[in-house]
């Protein structure tokens, strides 16, 4: 009996360690790559970490991966650049607001995960917002848009993309002024993310006098010939607010097959140019094609020969990542040991004249990305997205 | 009226898938009580061994050899595979828990749902695997009536959902093995003393039922160009739904639960919203059951006191 008492208790003494230590899997940094950071701390004893919540695994998990790669190579390329030891905490959140919370509170609860990137869902934000900031814990997504995270309720909440009343009336006006559909078809995926992005298109075509059929289909549907059928003649566009651009290629195979002629106009969830590629489709996104801008030719490359293709999911996180990793350097650079509350202060000092995202990275008191723009992509008939002149 | 009609084919299509699903789950119910929680991820297994068949052969667009012997070639190995699989499942993880309260083998049949998920997270990767069916398969090779078409792949859906359903349903009624399976679904007991090989005709039933989930899963992936690790977990809470409305245990009731969940689908979606696609067509699969508790073609079980 006393044996088994001994080996109960060290059972447990040992998980207790464990859950003190970690929380997930630790992928630490190696000092390898070079890039064009700006600062270069006196970082002798700068080691902490950082945590990542992505959907690495579940319908998304896609995106996910693209996410925690890029994150990895932010981490990777930083520790050279600010000689930190910067280690990066792996939680999967399976784009589910409850397997966020999970991540969440073991993130929240390992003293020494002082930031966190992600997650990647609105709707993964709105769960985990007031845990992060009771535990004074940073978090900054690169791929949350919805308008409401940044209104005051989630105070150590940032982003590096904007918000869906960016994009949403960016789109809408494009859609009215460019496309001059008499009625169109909107279909969004029930999740937050996709209803957000309708209630901002909505008000703006039903002003223009467009008259709007609302749809709604979840995001494990993948049938929706029966949807397809109903599209009218009079509805030359379908705007697809949706996160799965498989889903959207399969939309637009079955637009083709029963001999519809109505447009796709994709937010930009679907912008994967490996996976959605219908001839004379629209996409907006909240970054640019990154392979395109010479200042990123050394990280796309990276990205490239280390996890081959991406789209536009990875290359925002790399910028938040980046993001905690120099607010990390400039408190070991002060001379203070990182914590929660001096990275947040750090992050909320955030003021880089460029990012691999072409456009300067600062934030307002909310937490928003100062003067963030939408970019709108059209498919051509090789299935290549080419960039449409604002 | 066409738009009618074209919901109806749309319908029809979804539904056969439903209900070739739907026969597998049904099957194993039928012999072994058990609701096999896997089923749907078995289909998953065929889309995927239907997409490396193309790859194989030189991917969509540069297919080498004639497309009716690759469709052959897809749809023998998927059911083969996956039949093979199923009879492994039975063997391994269902079998040993044959006695066990009905709980055990419960669990086990989630447990294995989620490792076959997974295994194929970690050995395909979590992207989209995509058929493009329509790069070997013309579109306009099918028939259109008016403005309703029907797409070539559809047809072949049809034909051959049909095909499979009828062909199970003789040998079931008109085999040897049929008369087996029949009286172990019965009565276990009473069929081993008959002398009846109970392990054999509960392998074989595994098989038969992997094989047709697997034939679905190419369907799929023809009709819906996409493969994932999880679509089989949609698709087997379709199938079950449409096993328990046509009557769990009756092969001809989940055939009818399958085209009707189908088809409720296609016209709510087409008629009403799909919006309210789910909440109608499970708020009228919860009347039938208020109405007929038993299925639609399931039969009371009467129980001695």
């Amino acid at each position: 009996m006393k044996g088994r008492l001994v080996i109960v208790a060290a059972a447990l003494g040992s998980l207790a360690v464990a859950g003190c230590s970690s929380s997930g899997n630790n992928s630490s940094s190696s000092a390898s790559a070079g890039s064009g950071s700006t600062s270069s701390a006196s970082t002798k004893a700068c080691t902490t970490s950082i945590g990542f919540e992505g959907p690495i695994t579940g319908p998304v998990a896609s995106l996910g991966d693209e996410q925690l790669h890029f994150a990895e190579l932010a981490v990777s390329m930083d520790n050279a650049a600010n000689h930190t030891k910067i280690s990066l905490v792996q939680g999967d959140t399976q784009l589910q607001p409850a397997q966020a919370v999970t991540v969440t509170q073991q993130f929240t609860s390992n003293a020494g995960i002082v930031g966190v990137v992600g997650p990647a869902g609105s709707q993964e934000v709105e769960a985990v917002g007031s845990l992060m900031a009771r535990a004074g814990m940073a978090f900054i997504s690169g791929s949350a848009t919805a308008v409401a995270l940044t209104s005051g309720s989630y105070s150590t909440f940032f982003r590096v993309v904007s918000k869906d009343s960016v994009q949403g009336p960016q789109d809408a006006n494009y859609i009215i002024n460019n496309l001059h559909p008499k009625a169109l078809m909107i279909v969004d995926d029930q999740e937050a993310y996709s209803t957000g992005l309708v209630s901002a298109m909505l008000p703006i075509f039903q002003a223009a006098g467009i008259k709007v059929d609302h749809e709604s289909v979840s995001q494990k549907v993948t049938d929706f010939s029966s949807l397809v059928a109903k599209i009218t003649p009079a509805e030359s566009v379908v705007v697809l607010p949706w996160q799965i651009a498989a889903n959207a290629q399969q939309f637009g195979r079955d637009i083709a097959q029963e001999h519809k002629s109505a447009v796709i106009f994709g937010t930009d969830g679907l912008f994967d140019p490996g996976t959605f590629t219908i001839n004379g489709s629209y996409v907006s996104s909240f970054g640019p094609d990154i392979t395109a801008i010479p200042a990123d030719a050394s990280i796309a490359q990276a990205a490239q020969a280390k996890y081959g293709s991406f789209g536009t999911f990875g290359p925002p996180v790399f910028a938040a990542t980046h993001v905690i990793d120099e607010a990390i350097a400039s408190v070991c650079k002060a001379g203070q040991t990182p914590s929660r509350s001096n990275v947040l202060a750090a992050i909320k000092q955030t003021n880089e004249s460029t990012s691999i995202l072409g456009q300067p990275i600062s934030f307002d008191s909310h937490g928003d990305l100062v003067n963030g723009k939408f970019f709108l992509f059209k498919i051509n008939s090789t299935g290549k997205y080419q960039l449409i002149p604002s | 009226m066409a738009f009618f009609f074209q919901e109806l084919v749309n319908g029809v299509t979804t539904g056969a898938l439903y209900a070739l699903i739907a026969l597998g789950f049904s099957m194993v119910y039928g012999v072994l009580k058990l609701l096999n929680f896997a089923h749907g991820d078995l289909y998953m297994v065929g889309a995927y061994i239907g997409f490396f068949v193309i790859q194989f052969f030189g991917g969509a667009a540069h297919v080498s050899i004639p497309v009716p012997l690759l469709l052959v070639i897809m749809f023998v190995l998927a059911a083969g595979l996956v039949g093979g699989l199923g009879v492994a499942i039975e063997r391994f993880a269902y079998r040993p828990l044959r006695n066990a309260p009905r709980i055990a083998p419960l669990i086990t049949a989630i447990g294995i749902s989620f490792f076959l998920e997974n295994s194929a997270l970690l050995l395909f990767g979590a992207q989209y695997r995509i058929y493009n069916t329509s790069e070997f398969i013309s579109f306009s090779s099918g028939i259109r009536i008016g403005s309703v078409s029907i797409d070539s792949v559809q047809i072949m859906v049809l034909v051959l959902g049909a095909a499979l359903m009828i062909g199970l349903r003789m040998l079931v009624n008109r085999t040897k093995l049929g008369k087996q399976m029949r009286a172990v679904a019965g009565d276990r007991e009473a069929a081993e003393m008959l002398g009846i090989n109970v392990n054999f005709i509960i392998a074989a039933t595994f098989f038969l039922g992997s094989a047709l989930a697997g034939v679905a899963g190419v369907m799929a992936g023809l009709l819906f160009n996409q493969v994932t690790n999880t679509i089989g977990f949609i698709a087997g809470l379709k199938a079950f739904t449409a096993a328990v409305v046509g009557g769990i245990g009756s092969l001809p009731g989940a055939m009818l639960g399958g085209l009707l969940i189908g088809i409720a689908e296609s016209f709510v979606t087409g008629y009403i919203s799909s919006t309210f696609t789910n909440l109608i067509v499970f708020g009228l699969l919860i009347a039938v059951m208020l109405v007929r508790p038993s299925g639609l073609l399931g039969r009371v079980q009467l129980q001695k006191v």
